[in-house]
């Protein structure tokens, strides 16, 4: 079979002077301008990360200087590289056993039992939710979808105190994030069909479907805290304010591989919900198998709330506001949203959890109220600024 | 939709020859909401031609429209894109061989113009032809006069201005079946002109445009063959001379039409009686 790749048009300009030939001045020069402010976001978003992780770590009633933060973790690594490659019959002495040691003898302990999984578990949550944040926005082509104010974070919260209140176990350090992703999905799927009619998503009917899935999931919440023993109570009760205290290495790694199968998931779907922002049919025109791409999407949003609600609780807003300044700064396109969503949303969650635990001595606020504080105002701040545009969001 | 492993597999459009059938309607019917609004429609639309469809409001041109894009599949009969029911192929492959402008163009996020324009290029994403993409880009820009404002927002245009932004789209795309819903709806007659001629030029190099009009002057100045829904059926398909004819248009219009000769050139003047 012969493939035709010619164009008569494409080779051939028509006599008509309506075709210029010469190159219109968006052509080459940019894309990479556009490139190049996409790698200097998501550079300086990296770097973000790291300092406020460092930071974070040697924060706290015990102060550890970022300097010897940062050798620990270097010593650790080239001492797990030097073992592995030790593994495959290499012995390789690697000099990345640089920087200070913890100078206080509980520092190494304090690090690594209980600063870092911490920080590790703010990063996963926060681009957990930030980047289901994005992902819902583009797929209910509503900027005002977000996970805690549609009621999927409720939904979710659901099957995780389910689990606090049963004991249940049956999958290992997996049990909560699964259960928190079942029911997530079932709220998503809920609030999805019931917001929708004719292939579009009002902003009103988004909200007060959210309203409606949030009130019964809290009543089913509030239901399991009632018939909780009181020890599973105020696990629940704590947990549902959203917190990272006590967070350790088995919440982490039952998380872990929830966020990394979602956020690569969400990266692969890029292309595609941006061509959704044209509306359901102009995508499928472009070749968009629009029905595939919402129910995997859905599927993943579940996944990435689930596991942020899991050990977090339900955090708010972190999926509103990441996005929308994202957007502000390297605009709409998701192939570069979705991954700055991530790493803005774990810049944001370590932050946060940074404030939440050293902003009052030997008191640990809870997250979600904090995240509550700074993104209800902005709420309303895009909601009136949507409303006031008519249909329109720029 | 998922990686490009999928794309590879995709089968790339041969280019049909000028006058071969590449899409097609038979005896198709179609119920919406329990109304019947398309009803034993059969057209064919041959590559190398402008097909207009005309007809009062209601008459089922989008429909039609719709069908042979394979958004709607007919109760009855059946369509056709390149030798197989359009929605037999994927909707990767359909979108390599037909581009659809829709009537309303809307946007849920503010992408510029530029990147709005090159989203019709995705279809070839991952194939040989994406080689073309810069090129068709520009070109579409310049043949639907957008380059101007390439860098701006989209939700910040006018109306004619997004209309001719999504046509730029339906051209970047390059497909050899093209169809238009109400292209020039929102344009003013120097757009229009532009557009009904880029259609015809189209044609000329060998792609078919279905265009959907309302002004059955500008239908019988640019278009081969013309087919006159009424009431969800073909009322009358033929070249403008044949079709329209003041008995013919004065009936499917109730009301009084009146056809003149140019004074100039061979197409005929529709005017309605005043």
């Amino acid at each position: 079979m012969s493939t035709d790749v010619s164009r008569t048009d494409s080779q051939t300009p028509p006599a008509d002077a309506e075709v210029r030939r010469d190159r219109p001045p968006h052509g080459g020069r940019r894309a990479p301008s556009r490139r190049v402010r996409a790698a200097v976001l998501i550079g300086g978003l990296a770097a973000a990360l790291a300092m406020v992780a460092v930071v974070s770590a040697g924060s706290g009633q015990l102060a550890i200087p970022p300097g010897e933060v940062a050798g620990s973790v270097l010593h650790r690594v080239d001492g797990g590289l030097e073992s592995l490659l030790a593994r495959f019959g290499v012995v390789a002495d690697l000099p990345l056993d640089v920087g200070p040691l913890p100078s206080h003898a509980q520092g190494e302990n304090t690090l690594w039992l209980v600063r870092f999984p911490r920080v590790v578990l703010a990063m996963l949550v926060g681009a957990a939710l930030a980047t289901a944040g994005a992902l819902m926005q583009g797929i209910f082509g509503n900027p005002l979808a977000e996970p805690a104010l549609v009621g999927v974070s409720p939904g979710a919260a659901v099957g995780a105190s389910l689990v606090f209140v049963t004991g249940a176990s049956f999958l290992d350090e997996w049990t909560v994030p699964v259960a928190a992703f079942s029911t997530g999905l079932c709220a998503t799927l809920l609030v999805y069909l019931l917001s929708r009619s004719g292939g579009r998503t009002e902003v009103v009917t988004l909200i007060l479907t959210g309203v409606a899935v949030t009130a019964v999931a809290s009543a089913l919440v509030a239901f399991n805290t009632f018939v909780a023993n009181p020890e599973a109570r105020e696990q629940i009760v704590f947990w549902q304010l959203g917190s990272l205290n006590g967070a350790r290495w088995p919440a982490v790694t039952a998380v872990l591989p929830f966020v990394v199968v979602g956020l690569v998931a969400a990266v692969l779907l890029a292309r595609s919900l941006d061509l959704l922002a044209l509306g359901d049919r102009a995508a499928r025109h472009l070749g968009v198998n629009v029905e595939r791409l919402r129910i995997v999407a859905i599927v993943v949003v579940a996944m990435l709330v689930g596991s942020g609600v899991a050990f977090a609780g339900v955090i708010g807003f972190v999926g509103l506001v990441v996005p929308h300044l994202i957007r502000m700064v390297a605009g709409p396109g998701h192939r570069v949203l979705l991954p700055a969503s991530a790493l803005g949303g774990a810049v944001l969650l370590v932050g946060a959890d940074l404030v939440a635990r050293t902003a009052i001595a030997y008191a640990d606020l809870p997250l979600g109220m904090l995240t509550a504080l700074v993104g209800g105002p902005f709420f309303f701040w895009l909601l009136r600024r949507t409303r006031s545009r008519a249909g329109g969001w720029a | 939709m998922i990686g490009r492993s999928v794309s590879r597999r995709r089968r790339i459009p041969v280019r049909l020859d000028p006058g071969e059938v590449i899409a097609a309607a038979h005896g198709a019917g179609v119920v919406l909401g329990g109304a019947r609004v398309l009803d034993d429609v059969t057209v064919d639309v041959r590559t190398g031609e402008v097909l207009a469809l005309v007809g009062p409001n209601g008459a089922g041109k989008s429909t039609l429209l719709s069908v042979l894009a394979g958004d709607l599949a007919p109760v009855s009969g059946y369509a056709e894109l390149i030798g197989r029911p359009p929605r037999r192929w994927s909707a990767a492959e359909a979108a390599m061989r037909r581009a659809v402008l829709l009537q309303q163009v809307s946007l849920s996020f503010p992408f510029t113009v530029a990147e709005v324009v090159r989203m019709g290029r995705s279809p070839w994403a991952g194939t040989e032809r994406e080689d073309e993409d810069e090129q068709a880009v520009a070109e579409a820009m310049a043949t639907a006069d957008v380059a101007a404002f390439a860098e701006r927002r989209f939700n910040t245009l006018s109306g004619g201005e997004r209309a001719r932004v999504a046509l730029a789209r339906v051209l970047a795309q390059r497909a050899q079946l093209v169809l238009l819903d109400e292209p020039t709806a929102a344009l003013d007659l120097h757009h229009q002109e532009m557009v009904l001629g880029v259609a015809r030029r189209r044609a000329a190099a060998g792609d078919a445009v279905v265009v959907v009009l309302h002004d059955l002057n500008v239908a019988a100045g640019y278009a081969d063959r013309i087919v006159v829904l009424s009431d969800g059926s073909v009322a009358a398909v033929g070249s403008p001379q044949q079709v329209f004819t003041s008995g013919l248009l004065s009936e499917v219009y109730m009301h009084e039409v009146e056809v003149l000769d140019h004074p100039r050139a061979s197409t005929p003047i529709i005017l309605p009686r005043r």
